[in-house]
């Protein structure tokens, strides 16, 4: 048996709430507000004690997916992969780097956004760059 | 934020403004419950009669989008007493003389006639918040989703230097952040003008800095695109390929029917994302990344605390970390990136960021940091602006009144406004699939007030189709006093029922933030189907 | 106090009698909850003082529920107080838990947390290590009780008008366990309004309290809005002690009145 609880950040509001993620065989069974937490000492909203709940969802993305013939299909990563560099490249060849977009996030880390602007202003070569801030 | 979320637990007075504070954050709302115990005056100014408003000892409903003239009437009034920080504004302040003429322009009566608020209790609120010693400002999208929305933002920064109620413990103006990572997407640079640490793209020093240390010989000086410009850029054909990391502009956009269209004209649309969402539907290529639960990183809450996020599950079937999709992406482009963890990009990012460069995993562990935090010995920071205003002198804006892009006409005689419910969170992507949440509230509404439900013959419960000049949709109207006569209100979490069919993308000329907050409408009992 | 509780698991987990101990731990640069399932872990062992005695306790009985449930076949030792204690019997007799597979570890509650909680009993019946506290005063009621009638009315009022329904107060509550909870049944209190219909979203949950409540205050320390939910439940206690003569797990075996309503004893 393998039971855990893992200190982690809220993923919805600004207030970065602290909690540990109750674990049971490898499923977040629970939310358990951090009590020593400065930020909500113990306490949570309605969406932090629920959060645990869509993480194994069934309608979660398993598999990279590719649009073939108009329609969206899965494929294997490397497929996946190789398509977006090359076609991410093509473009860039054809019509230059601000020709292509990012967008990051303020649903994903620091460090993957760190590392996505990273990719398109040294790998592609454009500061088109945003995320969804304003909204 | 300027202050720290525990910080407003000792100020004397808090003006809430454009901030459903209880329902979109609701752990700042328990600081000011708090505050409310200890004694604090609470001030709360929506158009909506907002849940946090039930302790208010103030709350007053200006029209949507007046913002300016009624904090301007509250300024003048604060003037017109002498109970402005005069010392203040000459030591730390400049350009004060060409904001006074502005502000002597909206005596409260005059005020009043623009924002609906009465002269008196734009008096009350200026002799609440301008005599108070420590007082705090908290705002939010209602404030900065407008055309205006830099105006308004100047106007409160303007009202916090007239008073001195800035770079005090407990005293200080303070946006809250919508996502949880919004700070820490900006502090990265997941915007087209800076870099990480809002180092400027267009700086020749900072520009250099960081192609060198990324190995490049040169970086685009240009500033890039916003997310507007990106979509104009499709539809115009200049922008070709778009690539989307955990968003879905389709749900959260302004006036969605135009951005699906310039979305299925890109060349290419890559979505990275968790769930299969209505922005991955249109993609060319969906790569699952994995949720928070299953990563290790960090994330920059709204004090700017930076604090740890650690892999608690592993990811769910073939879906990849995300760091390392991207860079496996990168190494096929041609850009080579060698990271072995997260761990391994923050300790690079630190190096070219001054405001985290103290910051490393180990010191994260315990409370967090609160950046600046610029050497490994450095505490961090609990409040900015201390003593001295960042950027030198705290500068007065003269703003005016301005009315919203879109007027209430005869076609559309309703002003509507959108926002979030507390069980939901911003396209519902991950809120929707959780039980609980989705049997707490399962679907879009609109509320409507009780008299003009009478007037247009609807009752609670029963559809409506509701149009802007952008689209139209039905749902369910839902009566109300919480919002004015004239108003209507839609979460904007379902998209079902869209709220964002119908706003105005119409956005602030500076800060390109798009005027959701606001936009004409008309509201009519849903035809029987023929 | 710590090194023999320590010794105590220690021994407990050496001799297989138990599979894991639910306990506190340090990590992180904070308190919460772990299950030990080895003894080298105890190290980081913490009985949850952070910053003043007991501050970050937290409803260990729920979760050894969750894990028992998964695994029914094996023991489990669980770090108690004087109100998990109490926990734990009235558990035993609503069948929530087995008394055949859990071997409490008890410790006792410094005066100065009897005193902030008010506490009946501030130590559990078998005690593993600590010195009895006495009972603390009982203040909180009183206060309220003294109010005129109106003003006990608008105190209630103004307190629950803050709710922002984040159910914490039910989540973290120990003695909370039904399937389905009458918090969400529409019919008593309309889903998706804010605040919850007062006062009846607050009297459902007291009401549905009634005989179960131990007096562990996790659910004011996890509200959000600072309602002093903990003594709307001791006034619900101290109705069960006046009329009932009952409360809450203070006496091995004892069923709740309103927990016999189907058999022999409840008929009578
Ligand atoms: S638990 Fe609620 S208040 Fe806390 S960060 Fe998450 S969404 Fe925000
Ligand atoms: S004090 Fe609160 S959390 Fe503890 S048993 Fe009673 S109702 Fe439940
Ligand atoms: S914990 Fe407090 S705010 Fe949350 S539902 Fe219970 S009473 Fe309401």
């Amino acid at each position: 048996m393998d039971y855990r609880t893992v200190l982690t950040t809220c993923t919805y509001c600004g207030c970065g709430c602290n909690f540990f993620l109750e674990v049971l065989d490898g499923k977040a069974i629970g939310t358990i507000p951090c009590k020593t937490s400065p930020v909500n000492e113990g306490k949570l909203c309605i969406k932090g004690w629920n959060v645990h709940e869509f993480i194994h969802n069934e309608k979660r993305l398993k598999r990279p997916l590719l649009r073939k013939n108009g329609r969206l299909e899965e494929v294997s990563w490397d497929e996946a992969l190789d398509y977006t560099a090359a076609r991410l490249k093509e473009i860039k060849e054809k019509s230059g780097p601000d020709s292509i977009g990012f967008l990051t996030s303020a649903k994903v880390t620091n460090e993957e956004n760190y590392i996505l602007q990273k990719f398109a202003r040294a790998g592609v070569n454009t500061n088109n760059v945003d995320h969804c801030a304003r909204l | 934020m300027t202050n720290s979320i525990e910080e407003f637990e000792q100020a004397d007075c808090i003006f809430i403004i454009g901030s459903n504070t209880s329902v979109a954050h609701p752990l700042i709302a328990t600081r000011i419950y708090r505050a409310k115990k200890n004694g604090a005056k609470i001030i709360v100014a929506d158009p909506r009669k907002v849940h946090i408003s039930e302790i208010a000892d103030i709350y007053v409903r200006q029209n949507m989008g007046t913002d300016v003239a009624l904090l301007n009437g509250i300024m003048n009034v604060i003037l017109s007493n002498g109970w402005h920080d005069q010392a203040f504004i000459d030591e730390r302040t400049e350009e004060f003389e060409q904001f006074k003429k502005v502000v002597e322009a909206y005596p409260p009566e005059k005020a009043a006639e623009v924002c609906g608020v009465s002269a008196e209790d734009i008096r009350l609120i200026a002799e609440c918040y301008g005599k108070a010693e420590k007082a705090s400002i908290v705002y939010c999208m209602g404030i900065t989703q407008h055309t205006t929305g830099v105006d308004n933002v100047k106007s409160l920064a303007n009202l916090a230097m007239l008073t001195g109620s800035l770079g005090k413990e407990s005293s200080g103006v303070n946006p809250l952040r919508g996502q949880n990572n919004v700070q820490g997407a900006c502090d990265m640079g997941g915007l087209p003008n800076v870099l990480t640490a809002y180092q400027p793209v267009t700086s020749p020093a900072a520009s250099e800095k960081f192609a060198k240390a990324w190995g490049v010989e040169k970086l685009s000086q240009k500033v890039g695109l916003t997310i507007p410009g990106m979509l104009e850029g499709l539809e115009n054909d200049t922008v070709k390929a778009l690539f989307v990391l955990g968003e879905n502009p389709v749900v959260s956009d302004p006036d969605v029917h135009h951005v699906k269209k310039a979305l299925e004209k890109a060349e290419l649309l890559v979505v990275q994302d968790i769930f299969f969402t209505a922005t991955a539907e249109l993609a060319d290529v969906v790569l699952p990344g994995v949720s928070f639960a299953e990563k290790d990183g960090t994330f920059s809450n709204t004090e700017r605390r930076v604090s740890r996020v650690r892999r608690a599950v592993e990811p769910i079937g073939e879906s990849r970390q995300d760091w390392q999709i991207i860079q496996d992406i990168s190494n096929r482009f041609g850009y080579p990136m060698n990271y072995a963890s997260p761990e391994d990009i923050f300790n690079e990012m630190t190096l070219l960021t001054p405001s985290y460069a103290g910051i490393n995993y180990p010191r994260l562990e315990g409370d967090g940091i609160q950046w600046p935090c610029p050497t490994a010995e450095h505490p961090g920071t609990r409040f900015l602006h201390k003593d001295k205003i960042a950027r030198g002198k705290g500068l007065f804006h003269a703003v005016g009144f301005l009315p919203p892009a879109e007027i209430i006409d005869q076609q559309y005689p309703f002003w509507l406004s959108t926002g979030r419910v507390f069980a939901h969170y911003h396209t519902g992507t991950m809120t929707r699939n959780s039980p609980t949440l989705d049997a707490e509230i399962a679907e879009g509404f609109l509320e409507l007030n009780v008299d003009d439900a009478e007037k247009i013959n609807v009752s609670n419960g029963e559809w409506v189709t509701i149009s802007s000049r952008r689209g139209s949709i039905d749902v369910k109207a839902m009566l109300t006093k919480r919002i004015a006569q004239g108003s209507v209100f839609m979460p904007f979490h379902f998209i079902e029922s869209c709220a964002n069919i119908l706003t105005n993308p119409a956005h602030d000329p500076i800060c390109k933030i798009p005027e959701l907050k606001v936009c004409a409408v008309n509201v009519v009992k849903r035809p029987l189907p023929a | 106090m710590i090194d023999s509780i320590k010794d105590k698991v220690k021994e407990l987990l050496d001799t297989g009698e138990i599979k894991g101990f639910l306990g506190l731990v340090r990590k992180n640069g904070h308190i919460g909850p772990h299950l030990f399932q080895k003894g080298d872990e105890l190290v980081d062992l913490s009985l949850g003082d952070n910053k003043i005695a007991g501050d970050s306790r937290y409803p260990l009985n729920k979760y050894l529920m969750n894990i028992a449930k998964a695994y029914p076949e094996e023991t489990f030792g669980v770090l108690i107080r004087g109100c998990d204690d109490r926990g734990l019997q009235a558990l035993y007799t609503w069948n929530q838990l087995n008394p055949k597979k859990v071997v409490a570890v008890g410790i006792t509650c410094p005066q100065e947390l009897a005193d902030a909680c008010e506490c009946l009993k501030p130590f559990p019946e078998d005690i593993t290590a600590g010195e009895c506290a006495k009972a603390g005063e009982q203040k909180s009621v009183a206060a309220v009780d003294a109010l005129v009638l109106s003003e006990r009315f608008s105190y209630w009022m103004d307190e629950f008008v803050k709710c922002i329904k984040c159910y914490g107060c039910s989540n973290v509550c120990p003695m909370c366990f039904c399937n389905e909870c009458s918090l969400k049944c529409d019919d008593l209190v309309k889903s998706g309004e804010l605040p919850p219909e007062i006062p009846v979203f607050h009297h459902t949950r007291a009401m549905h309290m009634v005989g179960r409540c131990v007096d562990c205050g996790l659910c004011e320390e996890a509200c959000p809005s600072g309602i002093p939910l903990r003594t709307l439940y001791k006034k619900v206690g101290s109705i069960m002690e006046d009329k009932f003569d009952f409360k809450t797990g203070m006496i091995r075996g004892q069923r709740s009145p309103l927990n016999k309503i189907d058999s022999a004893e409840g008929k009578k």
